[in-house]
């Protein structure tokens, strides 16, 4: 579904990436893992768009990424759920969830999608009408991820979901992802620090470190593989 | 200027009583206008809102908007202009509402050329947000505006003639002799402009238009994820912002004089407004140009006319110092 | 004075006296008394954009309302001719007086903004002085005529006399600015425009840098208003308080180059013979040409080339004429830093605190920084690293603890105090200035440390040699790669010669060599005694560089000691790696 083919990526004359590869198969859930600065976020701007690319090819669905805008990206069934949630802080739950519909497949299941929303976190109900900005850390992450969701997406992808979120609030969070992968039958492309986690849910891994991959598989392989603990506490001598 | 009412200065020193009676007509008359007038800048200052509280463009050349509705209003309504067959009771009203989408347009085009230049996604995240170039160009597009209504349109200063400016509905008498007067004609502008506002602040509440502009305004990263074209947002929104601005231009044209540098005077009752109504809340920006529009027309009763936009200036000065929140600013963060 | 100042003032001067001479030679030419006056008012904006330029190019705080103080000199003038018969030769020093005044006043309140609303409030107050001035009936004002002695009154048969006086006003004003940007006063402007932030850090004073700086402008637009007043030989409101007013002095400096002393010059020479010629032939059909031209003007320039032609032409044309490296004197050899206790802890820190609203970013974090040591700060994003920086340097109040530097309390101290009392702090964003020389980017940090100019040179020399960039110090700084870019950051710092440097995340997006240079050198600070503190994220870097490691997750000190340990630390892999990676690997 998603083909990222030997990407490289630089703004403000730092190399943030360097010849990245990845694939995401339809229906399956993938992990990107790696220590901080590695460019997680850097990944997911450029495949949504935001930043530009130097080299390398993006296609998803077959279209070739690179020759559409950014704001189309959307329409195209990618969903994105920001790294901080970037919620609209002025606006109420409800509209948040109704601009995560914007597009036509949004607007076209959104009361199917409305109503699961609330399956999956009540507290969207209950909380329909308030601010977002005035909601907690928790709060504003299963709202960013219900706006996700919104669109009635091909893709999923979350950056750093349990970022800043007390470890229970994150379980909470992994699992209903989980959760949203398996019933729903939603690509995830799940990017985090909390190695284990993520890992464990997903079908296939990935490990970035400063800008480079350095290692993927299945989940297994990975979490026996010491090599992804030496990463990350910059042990590797390399 | 400020469209003042029939105001009788007090004379110091001669205290008659039936002079009791000339104060609280004063008194009255001037908080009729403070109401009726101050509606009007209120819906003048959503414009602004719009443009400034919400998208935090800063647009320098807003009082030339207000110029070019007035304007606008003036040539669809007089002489050989389309609408000039409806008269010089209604007329004047409809010729106002239109100028909306002909501003609405002109701003749109200011945007995509000049503004957008200087503003949304590509300039979010830097240092001043892009304000200083917004500064600069919207000066000079103030500049050109001024100085090129000068070339089209001439100096001599124009209205927009209703009989209905020279009518009023009398109430009263309310204390022995005193009388409210209220203008017929500035009545009626005052209700188109509430229905006016009341309009533009259900489109931006309810419709999936209004919400994504201000999604776009929120976060335009974020709002650029959902698949909103966020530089086409701010287009838009700009563009209602100036055709509401306009529109408040054709309803003041009813009741003032106006030359082309008319916009000038008004520049800083606008910011002082919608700052004080509160950055980012469109009723917030009503409010306050409702509140700054009452001062003025209630210091008409003690002050010259000079001295009544001094007097703004200085409260404007006083609010950006002591309070530059506002006073209905939308506190959405959790701190 | 800056490093090769005294050469560049020379080059100059001269240029600003061939220049004057030409004109001036020029000008005695011409006899039509309407184009005279064109010539005499190009010097009079000139010298206007050039009072803007001080305070809006060089400092970068934009003001849209500078016809105050031009309004103020002219009306100080005419008022004391009129009222006084004080001829403006003192006239116009009386109203540069009444400018400084009003820049004292204007500026007390009004450098509590920012950004917009600073432009917007300087733009309210000559239009309020406008309606003040109408109210007190000052409308239409004619500064009489004495034709016993017309000289002694700034009065003059000869409308050449005027463009004399005029150019020699504006040598005045362009011989002001020249020293200001070749002194630490202008330095500092720039170094406030660039980052108002950092240039705190380094130690420079903003507030009291930009009231200087308004001061200043503000004299030398009130001597422009004041002879603006005598050659027109009348004055009304609005000639001198209006928009139109502010706008030349934007538009003239911004066309012809901001924060360049030839820019407003330029720019004048432009745009007035321009508007002033459209005016008089279209002028009839096309009331308001002039406005029209401004802005235009502005907009092109602003979209085409927004810091000015002069920048533009310089930067396309002149790009192989770049100044040759000014020699310098050795390098002197780095002082010792002397410790007051050597080897015992020389930042200490207890109990420190700062939430925002609910959100606890540094709680109770308590820890301490033995003299001559690498602290290095880690742990995983949203730790609240960057937050207890900023509670340290001063940007940020603390709301519990002490933090102490050598036993004196850094807390509830403004950013600059903070420096001055040796500390150095360095930033995650470099900003240089690209079109100076090394040198002039790191004496920043010198002047900010208050020291004398000679002794700063050496400063800022020794800290270059400190970091390694002494043979490039003449290179400028928009040619210097990343690491470079990095290590002139660091050596900023250092020129102020301080006991503690807060490094933040030196090291991020660098190569793998890029990386190890700055480490030795870091390493080499070290064995010289320098106490660093230093948040980063490439962890194999922190690994060979600190001495110590802080780990801080969610505001809270989760370990500390040195590296190997804390790395064998279970809460550390923990709250790097997830609870349930531990789980596994224990299982």
């Amino acid at each position: 579904m998603l083909e990222v083919l030997s990407l490289s990526v630089a703004y403000g004359g730092l190399r943030a990436l360097t010849d990245v590869s990845l694939t995401v198969a339809e229906g399956q859930f993938v992990t990107v893992v790696g220590p901080n600065g590695a460019g997680k976020s850097t990944l997911f701007k450029a495949i949504c768009g935001i930043v530009p690319v130097m080299n390398g090819r993006i296609s998803f669905r077959g279209n070739d990424l690179g020759a559409r805008a950014a704001s189309e990206r959307a329409h195209l069934g990618i969903a994105h759920v920001p790294e901080g949630r970037q919620v609209f802080k002025t606006l109420t739950v409800r509209e948040n969830l109704e601009m995560g519909a914007y597009t036509k497949a949004g607007r076209a299941q959104w009361r199917h999608t409305l109503e699961r929303i609330h399956a999956l976190f009540p507290i969207l109900h209950e909380r329909a009408h308030q601010l977002a900005g005035t909601l907690s850390g928790g709060e504003q992450q299963m709202l960013a991820v219900g706006r996700g969701l919104a669109s009635a997406p091909k893709l999923l992808m979350l950056d750093e979901p349990s970022m800043g979120l007390a470890p229970a609030v994150a379980d909470l969070i992994f699992e209903r992802i989980s959760q949203i992968h398996r019933e729903d039958g939603v690509t995830i492309l799940l990017v985090e620090q909390r190695v284990a986690e993520a890992l464990e849910l997903s079908d296939h891994g990935y490990v970035l470190e400063t800008g480079h991959m350095v290692l993927d598989g299945p989940y297994e392989t990975l979490l026996a593989d010491d090599r992804v603990r030496r990463s990350y506490l910059g042990l590797t001598g390399a | 200027m400020a469209g003042s009412s029939p105001a009788m200065t007090i004379k110091g020193g001669e205290r008659k009583p039936v002079d009791f009676e000339v104060l609280i007509e004063n008194v009255l008359n001037a908080l009729a206008a403070g109401i009726t007038i101050g509606c009007i800048y209120g819906l003048m200052c959503i414009g602004l809102g719009l443009i400034f509280g919400v998208m935090k463009i800063v647009n320098f050349a807003q009082g030339e908007l207000l110029m070019l509705g007035m304007f606008a209003s003036l040539y669809l309504v007089t002489g050989g202009g389309v609408l000039a067959f409806l008269g010089p009771y209604i007329g004047p009203f409809v010729g106002a509402i239109c100028a909306g989408p002909i501003v609405f347009a002109g701003g749109a085009l200011l945007h995509k050329f000049l503004i957008s230049r200087v503003s949304g996604l590509r300039t979010t995240g830097t240092q001043d947000e892009g304000h200083f170039g917004q500064l600069v160009i919207t000066l000079g597009i103030s500049l050109i505006l001024q100085n090129g209504g000068l070339i089209l349109f001439g100096s001599t200063p124009q209205t927009v003639r209703t009989p209905l400016a020279s009518r009023a509905f009398e109430i009263g008498p309310v204390y022995g002799d005193a009388t409210v007067f209220l203008n017929k004609a500035r009545l009626i502008a005052c209700a188109v402009a509430i229905v006016v506002a009341i309009a533009l602040y259900l489109l931006l509440e309810y419709t999936r238009l209004g919400k994504a502009l201000r999604a776009a305004a929120d976060n335009p990263t974020a709002a650029t994820y959902m698949g909103i074209n966020v530089d086409r947002a701010y287009r838009i929104a700009f563009g209602i912002g100036s055709g509401i601005t306009a529109i408040a231009g054709g309803l003041m044209a009813t009741y003032l004089s106006f030359g082309p540098f008319v916009g000038f005077d008004y520049v800083i009752i606008m910011y002082s407004g919608v700052v004080l109504g509160g950055m980012g809340s469109i009723l917030g920006a009503f409010w306050g140009g409702l509140t700054v529009g009452f001062v003025q027309q209630c210091s008409a009763l003690v002050l010259p006319p000079q001295l009544q936009n001094a007097a703004i200036f200085v409260v404007f000065l006083l609010i950006i110092m002591l309070r530059p929140q506002g006073l209905f600013g939308r506190s959405a963060e959790r701190a | 004075m800056r490093q090769g100042a005294s050469v560049r003032l020379r080059r100059d001067l001269i240029a600003l006296a061939v220049i004057a001479t030409a004109y001036l030679g020029a000008s005695a030419f011409v006899s039509n008394s309407y184009y005279q006056l064109i010539l005499t008012m190009v010097p009079i904006w000139a010298v206007f954009g050039v009072s803007w330029n001080i305070l809006s190019g060089y400092g970068g705080q934009l003001s849209f309302g500078h016809a105050s103080f031009f309004g103020i000199g002219a009306y100080t003038v005419t008022l004391a001719l009129v009222y006084w018969d004080l001829t403006p030769w003192l006239g116009i020093p009386l109203g540069m007086l009444a400018g400084a005044v009003a820049a004292v006043l204007i500026g007390l309140p009004t450098f509590r903004l920012r950004g917009h609303y600073f432009a917007l409030a300087m733009l309210a107050y000559p239009l309020a002085i406008l309606y003040v001035m109408q109210y007190l009936g000052f409308q239409e004002m004619s500064l009489p005529m004495h034709r016993a002695h017309p000289v002694a009154y700034l009065a003059f048969t000869d409308p050449h006399w005027y463009t004399v006086t005029a150019v020699g006003l504006l040598i005045a004003g362009t011989l002001a600015c020249m020293l200001v940007e070749n002194s630490r006063f202008g330095l500092a402007l720039l170094a406030i425009r660039q980052n108002e932030l950092a240039a705190e850090a380094a130690g420079l004073n903003s507030r009291l840098w930009k009231m200087r700086a308004l001061i200043v402008s503000g004299m030398i637009a009130a001597a422009a208003g004041g002879l603006y007043a005598c050659v027109l030989l009348v004055v009304t409101p609005d000639s001198v308080f209006g928009m139109l007013v502010s706008a030349q002095a934007v538009v003239v400096t911004l066309f012809g180059g901001v924060a360049a002393v030839w820019g407003p010059i330029i720019g004048a020479a432009i745009l007035v013979p321009l508007a002033e010629s459209l005016n008089a032939e279209l002028g009839n059909y096309l009331p308001g040409i002039q406005g029209v031209v401004y802005g235009a003007a502005m907009i092109i320039i602003m979209l085409a080339a927004p810091e000015g032609l002069y920048w533009t032409l310089r930067d396309r044309w002149f790009r192989r004429a770049l100044p040759p490296p000014a020699p310098l004197a050795a390098a002197t050899p780095a002082p010792r830093v002397a410790g007051v206790h050597s080897g015992g802890p020389l930042l200490e820190v207890v109990g420190l605190s700062r939430s925002f609203g609910g959100l606890r970013a540094v709680s109770e974090v308590s820890f301490a920084v033995t003299e001559g040591e690498i602290l290095g700060i880690i742990g995983p994003n949203g730790a609240g690293k960057t937050t207890l920086f900023n509670v340290l340097n001063g940007v940020l109040t603390a709301d519990d603890g002490s933090a102490t530097l050598a036993g004196e309390s850094m807390l509830g101290r403004k950013v600059h105090q903070v420096c001055r009392m040796g500390v150095a702090r360095t930033f995650q964003v470099v900003r240089s200035f690209p079109r100076l020389p090394l040198l002039d980017n790191v004496i920043v940090g010198a002047y900010g440390a208050g020291l004398p100019d000679h002794t700063a040179v050496d400063a800022a020399v020794g800290a270059l040699a400190r970091v390694g960039l002494h043979r490039q110090a003449g290179t400028l700084a928009g040619q210097l790669t990343n690491k470079q870019l990095r290590l002139m950051e660091l050596a900023r710092g250092l020129a102020g010669r301080p006991r503690l440097l807060l490094l933040d995340e030196t090291l991020a997006g660098l190569g793998r060599d890029e990386c190890d240079e700055v480490l030795d050198v870091l390493a080499r600070l070290r064995d010289d005694g320098m106490t660093v503190v230093i948040i980063e994220h490439t962890m194999h870097a922190m690994m060979r560089i600190a001495d110590r490691f802080l780990v801080l997750d969610h505001g809270r000190v989760l370990a500390s000691g040195l590296p190997r340990d804390v790395v064998e630390n279970r809460s550390v892999i923990e709250a790097y790696l997830g609870k349930k990676w531990l789980a596994r690997q224990n299982a």
